[in-house]
């Protein structure tokens, strides 16, 4: 192997070393219950708004309930091109929502959204 | 799979940058082919034999595309079907998997376009081409402009002009490199520099144009370049392609030398492309992982001001003692679960679980560690970099300086991470879940491995002159490797505010590695300036990593 081709080599080798961070792609920018926020117990309607165009279909939304039992949500169809819209009855106590949405142009981003059911006045 | 996602998603921007630099060499090369080699190859003496190389260049490169693609697209599919529960062939339906395999199709299809019995005539020009458009134009269908709310097509065609810039130009470096060595005399690196200059400059107008308007779109105003990642990320770029077009500047005036029979270097030539190769190459893969981060005009909230930055950095004396390890966060919080455990006769849960995406409680504790680890591994740095410039000062017996990096390493090792293996809970397989202890292991990696390189070059254990090499690479590596180190700290603005501190930590990696480079590779007057230029690059390093604070 000339010298030459050894330099391009270790190049190449050199790049598969190189690690990349995976930060946040989609940011949620608004979402009924807000994190940390409050509903009224009974059938909900959640919305999830972010800054890019989302594959609703391959996306996902679990319900985890206070007994820490997770339930997969449906995705509303025909939500805006940026929601994920869903909806659920839920009795009062500690939620969170764990959302995985799936950006058109192929990034993932997770998270998670806790929230609080309360009974109904 | 669920633990997996984190760490496949960092994965899946490896070969992103991997995608990128095949891509760009693949379309480089077809456009060196066709509108270089083949138009002048009557001119050149050695003509027939560099259009049979550089083919093969871009022959490999497209199967390097071929095999990044179906890896990268394999990783999300993989995920996308196990994580939502969907067959194989409705997540093959999604917009990134139809534009991954079109663009591995045009690659695949790229192999008999560029065999020798396809040389010939318009068709063997026009295919390559027409392949490379279909190919270039997937590839716009996985960045941020597919996905915004508006104004999605002019943003595509700015993409792919952006990436027809950087493959004209820095994916086309590898083939000039190729045609420099190859050719043997005057008249043929006249021809080749002159022409290969021209493409650059479309090159480089290609990127300025598309990068303002991108920055116009996706940045919005200064305070997106200083206060979110994103701006921080595109400054790191634009600081590497400045460096790159100061090294196409000087190469540019040993063309114009060239073609006015003057003389020239034109290993300075070849060196200066060498080390563009490698500049180039990072900021692909600082664009692979770009294409992860939110578009700062996105970011809103949770920006850093300029006042923030200024109280962040103000200097203060190096934190040099360390808090116990029963005072961190997840310490307390393990200890308590423990306790809880015994109380009811159970196992006791683990505080953290790697690759859950639950980021791990921060105290005032566990900043102080983090702070202590950063400065000693600073005074470590500071300290190899005084040795080397001592070494090369001329006493001879520091040339053991490179053991200091073991020492280093183990430090890294063992401190970097508290709640892993060997001083936590989380066991030393399970925790490669967890992105950030996965890059801290890396770079220990990497620090033994070229700390024993150039140890072992410089006492004389290793003699060819290509093991002397694998330093500079690995430096620069390393250096990369910074520039997109994450911190999983819930604090968007806190996580900023570090990595604020990590790029220019990252960009002086990046010089000390190729200034050692070319320390290495060019002879004469540039080539000793380079050898003082890295150790320097070094206690910068050090520098920075003592003025390292996380509150």
């Amino acid at each position: 192997m000339s010298s030459h081709r050894f330099g391009s080599f270790l190049v190449a080798a050199a790049c598969a070393f190189v690690s990349m961070a995976a930060s946040a792609h989609a940011i949620l920018l608004d979402s009924t219950p807000k994190p940390n926020g409050t509903l009224a117990a009974g059938h909900v309607q959640m919305m999830f708004k972010y800054n890019s165009k989302i594959d609703q279909h391959r996306s996902r939304l679990v319900l985890i309930g206070p007994d820490k039992t997770e339930t997969v949500l449906t995705i509303v169809a025909d939500s805006k091109s940026n929601e994920l819209d869903t909806s659920a009855d839920l009795t009062p106590g500690a939620y969170t929502l764990r959302w995985q949405a799936l950006a058109l142009d192929g990034h993932i981003t997770r998270g998670d959204l806790p929230f609080t059911v309360v009974a109904k006045q | 799979m669920e633990l997996l996602v984190d760490i496949f998603g960092y994965l899946s921007i490896i070969l992103h940058g991997f995608t990128i630099v095949a891509q760009s060499m693949t379309l480089g090369g077809i456009l060196f082919l066709v509108f270089l080699v083949r138009p002048f190859a009557h001119l050149l003496p050695q003509g027939a034999d560099l259009e049979r190389r550089v083919a093969r260049l871009t022959i490999y490169s497209a199967i390097g595309l071929i095999l990044a693609e179906i890896a990268g697209v394999g990783l999300q599919v993989a995920v996308v079907k196990s994580t939502v529960g969907l067959t194989f062939l409705d997540v093959m339906q999604a917009p990134f998997a139809i534009a991954g395999t079109i663009k591995t199709v045009c690659a695949l299809l790229l192999i008999p376009c560029l065999g020798e019995r396809m040389s010939r005539g318009l068709l063997g020009a026009v295919l390559p081409l027409l392949l490379g458009a279909a190919e270039l134009t997937a590839a716009t269908f996985t960045t941020h402009a597919y996905a915004r709310l508006d104004n999605n097509v002019l943003l595509l065609f700015v993409e792919g002009l952006h990436q027809f810039g950087a493959a004209i130009w820095i994916g086309a470096i590898p083939c000039f490199v190729l045609a420099l060595s190859k050719l043997q005399n005057v008249d043929s690196w006249r021809v080749v520099g002159a022409r290969f200059s021209r493409m650059s400059m479309i090159g480089v107008a290609s990127i300025i144009i598309s990068g303002t308007i991108m920055s116009v779109f996706y940045i919005g105003d200064v305070q997106g370049f200083y206060g979110t990642a994103y701006g921080v990320m595109v400054g790191a770029k634009i600081a590497m392609f400045v460096a790159l077009l100061l090294l196409g500047l000087g190469n540019l005036l040993v063309t114009e030398r060239l073609r006015k029979n003057q003389d020239a270097s034109v290993i300075r030539l070849r060196r200066f492309a060498e080390v563009e190769i490698g500049i180039g190459f990072t900021i692909f893969f600082a664009a692979a992982s770009l294409t992860s981060v939110p578009p700062a005009v996105d970011l809103t909230n949770d920006r850093v001001t300029l006042h923030e930055i200024a109280v962040r950095n103000a200097p203060a004396w190096p934190r040099l003692t360390s808090p116990d390890h029963d005072q961190l966060a997840v310490s307390q919080a393990q200890a308590q679960l423990d306790h809880e455990a015994e109380q009811r006769h159970q196992a006791a849960a683990q505080a953290i679980i790697p690759g859950s995406g639950v980021l791990a409680p921060r105290n005032a504790e566990d900043i102080a560690w983090s702070e202590y680890n950063h400065h000693w591994a600073g005074i470590f740095v500071l300290v190899i970099g005084l040795l080397a410039l001592l070494n090369r000062a001329g006493v001879r017996w520091l040339r053991h300086w490179p053991l200091l990096f073991l020492l280093m390493a183990g430090f890294l090792l063992v401190r970097s991470d508290p709640e892993v293996w060997p001083m936590g809970q989380e066991g030393f397989w399970a925790a490669w879940r967890d992105v950030e202890v996965a890059q801290h292991r890396f770079f220990v990696a990497l620090i033994i491995m070229f700390g024993l390189f150039e140890w072992a070059v410089r006492t004389g254990r290793l003699h060819s002159p290509k093991a002397a090499l694998v330093f500079p690479l690995l430096v620069s590596v390393g250096g990369a490797m910074l520039l997109t180190h994450s911190h999983q700290i819930s604090n968007v603005k806190d996580q900023l505010l570090i990595e604020l501190t990590h790029t220019p930590l990252a960009l002086a990696g990046v010089s000390s590695g190729w200034a050692r480079w070319l320390e290495l590779r060019l002879p004469g007057r540039g080539g000793r300036i380079a050898g003082w230029v890295w150790p320097i690059c070094f206690m910068l390093v050090g520098v920075i990593l003592l003025w390292y604070r996380e509150a």
